[in-house]
């Protein structure tokens, strides 16, 4: 019997079990998927808002503000990558009006040192801007992350300060018993006085097992995306945003924590909870978009295009509440934008709210809550590095040549706390795969090092989910 | 820190070609090659094709790369295998070179003159931004290549290829043979982009259509790939309606271009052409920063292995002779212009006080000619002129110009006047 | 019964038919008609392939026919190599299996593997 079960592991997820974690209670995180941060953590802005969006007085832009103040900790405390860039929100002389609607949101939600500025001020900090701008808002505190390690940053530091961790086990369903819940999943069942649903798009699913008319709808949103490659790091400083219109809130152009540009989102209403294709009609709209904020843009030095599901719900607040058949039971749904930049306050809000009230928690004395990572052998001096080659020579050996990443890297990517088990896992930590050739070079020796590092064959080193192989067969083998 | 004449960077079959004929020269050369064998990418060409214009016989990808190696392990060149480049700089005239491998670490050598045999890479589906989703099962056609031909693994049962490159087709005939299914493979333009040969031995001899002006529209599965759906394209390549086709598949291969790999050298700059993606050269493959060299794929992407390595063994004496000072500074630059019936031409510039020396140009027509006439001009003047029957795109073409005809003082054009 | 093909003697490419008295039609040069003949009454290809070996750096030594085979065969000599289980040292050219599959050539290494 567990204090409380997490289902799910996004960046929502992994951030409640690590604010559980400093407490003294017994706390399990389960996951469907193979890895942290599968969905929407995956495939997102990368932003860290602001706050000017939300609507006034909604959990939204109470959390988004108060998520955005708690990175800069968060980023040294878990060491992960943070790009302080700052964002300026742009607007042509037609919409002026709406522009100032969302100074003065601004304003309401407290977003700091928010700044009104005429088309010269802008050029001065970004001059490439489209002929159109003509006026904007500098949101100094915006910032620029890398989602999925901030989730495996969360749930590995949650893991080390004892939380448990089952990936590949997805719920089933839920029986509600007197001294709590029993979690039936594909991998046995799991006990608990407390469940807390933060299962992203499948949360609307997993409230329906909890209760009989789930109190919100998943209506999940698709947004596209264009990576253009590390060469343009520099073309932006800031991350750009044009003024919201009734379409949507429009491409953003955003610098990354590696130096990539992203181009995106797009906002197509689908059905499905997971699909993530993109379209060429959604690339076209991401042209214009772009094209209405910054003038030129090297689309030829496209790397990756991806898309995003965003876990939208039928309340257009994130809806955070207890279940009404059982008040030990938290939904955590309808997490979409902001929910990257709120996932921290959020974990504070949902214990602070609706657990430490009902059921006391006391400080767990061993709570650790830094997290340390190893630094990618490039990153080292060379002292270090040398130190570090002369311990294990496989540092000298180049695997992935566009990010410079070394067999090293790759081997302490795949034995740390949450370790690679796959080749997109891999990618994920140790950014191996990335650059410009996206994996056509080192693919094959990522999956050579997995097989020896777990002792398996390549014939069972999944892409990424369960049953992906790369290799299906051997060639040569006598029938 | 050691000291070289010539640093080659790349194994393939330009380097090897190029630090063989440089040590020939008796310059003391040095060789980087990050994988742990010489040859590149022929190793993975396991079939037929190599080697009729430089060694006069017909050679699969390796046997022309073992020729190649012979000849370097025979020589004095300082070969490091397993090798990786890792920026370059450039101080006083001369390139320092920093490279890492699991016996030295990192270390930093000093050359003269560098030459850039780096090859290329594939383009991706992110780089043709493939519409659709993104399960386990799109691969780049060279990398399965690999994976099948030196490490002994199929990527797919069920396979559709994109691109009918040269690649695409070997590639077809190649998992047909170890038993996978091809189901087909689409071409974008209105003819193959691989040599006729291959089309007959590799899709009409096991009976896989293939799809000119069809390109995939959709790509299909969660996890893993389930399927594609591809449909025809008109002149102008937007998709023609109601065209579509189905097809379930387990892999999608990818033929759809190489890229020269310069891209990730670092800190010595130096121009380069939109039209190939490589090093803007001068007559004798030196890019616009002196002493740096590029030929072979790293330079623009070539059809045929032979012409490899000749360009090489051209950049290789030149970046000899510069090196022994015999190049004469590029204080007078004659630019290289081309019709529009050409798509790129090499070099794009010319070194005004080294005209003395035969030029040789690659082109490529921007269409397919029955019968055609190249014209090298200056001031409006034809000053020399080239026949040449079945002009293909595909096909590189070669002009020697020689030495003294090209005058000093004005720009060169090259025009093709083609009939079908 | 008409059999069309095309001709890969030259880069033309000329669309051939050939009838069943192996008359040859749509060739633009003389070369088209005994290439055409051939592949209507005895086609002959190349083989290249791989066969299993244990070494440091290669997982598998490229192959090819010393000579051209009977097109017919193509699947019965890719079983053939399935046999094949190799340990280095081996040389270019080194025969791996003689008179393969009853055709009257040998599957030769195509490369050098040293160890």
């Amino acid at each position: 019997m567990k204090d409380f079960l997490i289902i799910g592991a996004g960046i929502t997820g992994a951030f409640i079990a690590r604010e559980l974690a400093k407490y003294d209670v017994d706390t399990v995180v389960i996951e469907k998927e193979s890895d942290v941060g599968n969905h929407a953590t995956l495939a997102n802005s990368a932003l860290v808002h602001s706050g000017h969006d939300p609507e006034a007085n909604t959990l939204k832009a109470k959390l988004c503000v108060e998520g955005n103040a708690m990175y800069p900790d968060l980023a040294e405390t878990l060491e992960f990558p943070l790009l302080k860039s700052g964002g300026l929100l742009l607007a042509g002389d037609d919409e002026r009006k709406a522009l100032m609607d969302k100074y003065r949101n601004a304003l309401d939600n407290n977003v700091p040192s928010v700044r009104w500025f005429e088309r010269a001020a802008l050029l001065e900090r970004e001059p490439g801007l489209a002929s159109r701008v003509a006026a904007g808002l500098d949101l100094p505190t915006t910032m620029v992350t890398f989602p999925w390690e901030v989730a495996i940053a969360a749930m590995e530091n949650a893991i080390d300060n004892g939380v448990a961790f089952h990936k590949n086990t997805e719920v089933t369903r839920i029986d509600q018993e007197s001294e709590g819940f029993a979690v039936h999943t594909d991998r046995g069942v799991f006990r608990a006085e407390y469940v807390i649903n933060a299962a992203g798009a499948f949360a609307e699913r997993i409230a329906a097992m909890a209760e009989e008319e789930p109190p919100f709808r998943i209506t999940p949103r698709r947004g596209e995306y264009m990576v253009l490659d590390r060469r343009n790091e520099g073309l932006i400083k800031h991350a750009l945003y044009p003024v919201p219109s009734e379409k949507g809130k429009g491409v953003l152009i955003t610098p990354q924590t590696h130096g990539e540009i992203l181009l995106g989102p797009t906002n197509t209403a689908q059905e499905s909870l997971e699909a993530v294709p993109t379209t060429k009609q959604g690339m076209e709209r991401i042209k214009t978009g772009a094209g209405s904020l910054l003038e030129k843009i090297p689309y030829e030095e496209t790397i990756r295009t991806f898309a995003g599901v965003r876990a939208s719900s039928s309340h257009e607040d994130f809806y955070i509440q207890p279940s009404k058949a059982d008040e030990r039971f938290i939904h955590v749904g309808g997490i979409d934008s902001p929910g990257l930049t709120a996932a921290p306050a959020i974990a504070a809000y949902v214990v602070d709210t609706f657990i430490r009230p009902r059921r006391p928690l006391d400080s767990n004395p061993h709570f650790n809550p830094k997290r340390k990572t190893k630094p990618l052998y490039k990153t080292l001096d060379d002292v270090d590095k040398n130190a570090r080659f002369k311990a294990d020579g496989r540092y000298g050996r180049i695997i992935c040549k566009c990010e410079r990443i070394t067999e090293g890297d790759v081997v302490d990517h795949i034995g740390r706390t949450l370790g690679a088990t796959s080749v997109k896992g891999v990618k994920k930590r140790a950014r191996a795969g990335s650059g410009l050739c996206q994996g056509g070079y080192c693919e094959g020796e990522i999956i050579k090092v997995l097989a020896r590092e777990h002792g398996t064959s390549p014939l069972d080193i999944d892409y990424y989910e369960q049953g992906t192989p790369i290799f299906l067969k051997e060639t040569k083998v006598k029938p | 820190m050691k000291h070289f004449d010539i640093a080659v960077i790349g194994g393939g079959a330009g380097g090897l070609a190029a630090a063989e004929k440089a040590d020939r020269l008796g310059m003391d050369v040095v060789l980087l090659e990050r994988e742990p064998f010489l040859g590149g990418i022929l190793n993975q060409c396991i079939h037929h094709g190599f080697g009729l214009h430089h060694y006069k016989e017909e050679l699969t990808g390796p046997e022309y790369a073992m020729r190649a190696i012979d000849d370097i392990e025979r020589s004095g060149v300082t070969i490091k295998t397993d090798t990786t480049a890792l920026d370059y700089k450039k101080l006083g005239g001369r390139f320092t070179i920093r490279y890492t491998n699991a016996e030295e670490g990192e270390r930093t050598i000093e050359a003269n003159a560098v030459i850039l045999t780096s090859g290329s890479y594939e383009r991706t589906a992110g780089g043709i931004r493939l519409p659709g989703e993104r399960p386990k099962g799109v691969h780049t056609a060279g990398k399965a290549q690999r994976y099948l031909n030196i490490e002994g693994y199929m990527v797919g049962r069920k396979v559709f290829i994109l691109g009918s490159g040269d690649i695409g087709l070997i590639m077809a005939r190649r998992l047909t043979l170890e038993g996978a299914e091809v189901k087909g493979v689409a071409e974008i333009k209105p003819h193959p982009g691989g040599l006729t040969r291959n089309v007959v031995q590799c899709l009409h001899d096991f009976d896989i259509p293939l799809y000119l002006s069809h390109t995939v529209t959709d790509v299909r599965g969660d996890e893993n790939l389930e399927g594609i759906t591809i449909a025809e394209v008109d002149d102008a390549m937007q998709v023609k309606e109601a065209t579509e086709k189905h097809f379930e598949v387990d892999t999608l291969l990818l033929s759809v271009g190489l890229i020269p790999d310069i891209a990730t050298l670092g800190d010595v700059h130096y121009a380069i052409d939109p039209r190939t993606n490589g090093a803007i050269v001068d007559q004798t493959y030196q890019t616009t920063q002196d002493g740096l060299f590029a030929a072979g794929n790293a330079l623009h992407i070539h059809d045929l292995v032979d012409f490899v390595t000749e360009e090489s063994l051209r950049a290789a004496l030149q970046a000899a002779a510069y090196v022994k000072g015999e190049v004469p500074p590029r204080e007078k630059q004659v630019d290289v212009v081309t019709g529009e019936t050409i798509s790129y031409a090499l070099p794009q510039r010319l070194n005004g006080d080294y005209l003395d020396k035969s030029v040789t140009f690659s082109l490529r027509s921007r269409h397919a000619y029955e019968k055609g006439t190249f014209l090298i001009k200056q001031r409006g003047e034809t000053i020399e002129r080239f026949k040449r029957r079945f002009i293909n795109p595909a096909e590189m073409e070669h002009l020697v110009v020689e030495g003294g005809r090209i005058a000093r003082g004005s720009g060169v054009e090259i025009i093709l006047e083609g009939s079908s | 019964m008409k059999k069309e093909l095309i001709c890969i003697v030259c880069p033309v490419g000329c669309h051939l038919t050939v009838d069943e008295a192996l008359n040859v039609s749509g060739n633009r040069c003389k070369r088209g008609i005994p290439y055409a003949k051939k592949e209507m009454t005895n086609p002959e290809r190349q083989i290249t392939s791989t066969v299993r070996i244990h070494s440091e750096v290669f997982n598998r030594l490229s192959v090819k026919t010393s000579a051209p085979i009977p097109k017919a065969k193509r699947f019965d000599i890719m079983r053939a190599l399935d046999e094949i289980d190799l340990t280095p040292p081996v040389e270019t050219g080194d025969v791996i299996i003689e008179n393969v599959a009853g055709t009257d050539a040998d599957i030769v290494a195509s490369r050098r593997i040293e160890k």
